[in-house]
């Protein structure tokens, strides 16, 4: 089985992913890891999926034209062999909260600070609300703590970002428990 | 009496709902036994339900006690027949594992706190107050007699599904 990675990016309009997943199927691909979701006034949908003969883009043939033709723009990844399979990271989960008034290089700052610390992403999602006049950026973050380091250390790594950026940053590692 | 072997997802007896029992009689007694067998034998585990091991009667066992989280609050063994939730409160986030559906974990939010009215195995009614990490047990096993799973509760695939660490 070859994988690929198709992403798919369009003015949000219900049926979307019909006419996306009508393709697939006839197309016979399996659908894998796939995340879609609303960003903006942009429907966004990435998908991982195998099949059985397929080996590049040109497979595909012009199964995609009917979504082009959709204003909707396709990209689609080969992806070398293993790359479908999702590596193991062993830690502790934890969820990091980081809001605020809107300003340039939130992201940026918290990225940084974890990256340094080898705290690996797995999740970040951002959203812009509150008013027009007051914007508030909220950004969650869920990321695997590396062995031995705790909820508190992150928080103490964090600290100068809270300070000079002015926001809020609330650090919780979730216990996992076997039932 | 004798440890039984758990049933994997996606077995059908996972989603029925499980029948009240009449009466704490001896085949029931049996079933109690079993579900604290086949805990105690399967080593990490803190609770089961009677359908976890293809029975489908109101029955359940929670024991929190040895584990780090509930060592410092809990009720020892509790074995309960019937049991009914009377009263929550408050709300707690646990990435919750179950033997029923190996290699993954989900995040679930559950109350803190919960009143639960049972049958012991003397056949008496009980009323305990629980509160962390064995009211989420409780919570947990409880709707595997409802034919709920913690697939049921996770409100995000992206955020809420893990895989499990390796073993
Ligand atoms: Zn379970």
């Amino acid at each position: 089985m070859n994988h690929f990675a198709l992403t798919i990016v369009g003015r949000d309009r219900p049926g979307i992913v019909s006419q996306v997943t009508e393709i697939l199927f006839n197309q016979g691909c399996n659908l894998a890891d796939s995340s879609c979701s609303i960003l903006g006034g942009q429907f966004t949908m990435i998908l991982i999926l195998g099949h059985p003969e397929f080996t590049s883009r040109e497979s595909f043939g012009e199964a995609f034209k009917p979504l082009e033709d959709a204003d909707l723009t396709v990209a689609l990844r080969v992806l070398k062999p293993g790359g479908e399979i999702r590596p193991q990271i062993e830690g502790d989960i934890c969820m990091i909260s980081v809001y605020g008034a809107d300003k340039p290089g939130i992201v940026y700052h918290v990225a940084q600070v974890l990256g340094e610390k080898q705290v690996n992403i797995t999740d970040l999602n951002t959203k812009l609300v509150g008013t027009e006049e007051r914007p508030v950026y909220v950004m969650v973050i869920e990321a695997v703590l590396p062995e031995g380091v705790e909820e508190e250390d992150v928080n103490t790594w964090l600290a100068p970002t809270r300070d000079e950026l002015q926001v809020d940053i609330t650090v919780r590692t979730i216990p996992t428990v076997e039932l | 009496m004798a440890v039984r072997s758990i049933l994997i997802y996606p077995d059908p007896i996972l989603k029925q709902v499980a029948d009240p029992v009449e009466a704490v009689d001896e085949s029931a007694v049996a079933v109690i036994q079993d579900l604290v067998d086949t805990m105690v034998d399967s080593g990490h585990s803190v609770g089961i339900a009677a359908p976890q091991i293809g029975v489908l009667r109101r029955v359940l066992v929670v024991d929190v006690s040895k584990s780090k989280l509930g060592k410092s609050n809990n009720h020892g063994l509790l074995e309960m027949v019937n049991p009914e939730i009377i009263e929550k409160s408050g709300s707690k986030i646990m990435r919750e594992g179950c033997m029923s559906i190996p290699d993954y974990t989900g995040n679930v939010t559950r109350a803190e706190h919960i009143v639960v009215e049972f049958t012991n195995r003397n056949g008496q009614l009980r009323v305990i107050e629980a509160s962390g990490f064995e009211a989420v047990a409780i919570q947990h096993e409880l709707d595997h007699l409802d034919g709920l799973l913690f697939l049921d509760r996770v409100s995000s695939l992206k955020t809420d599904l893990y895989r499990r660490k390796s073993k």
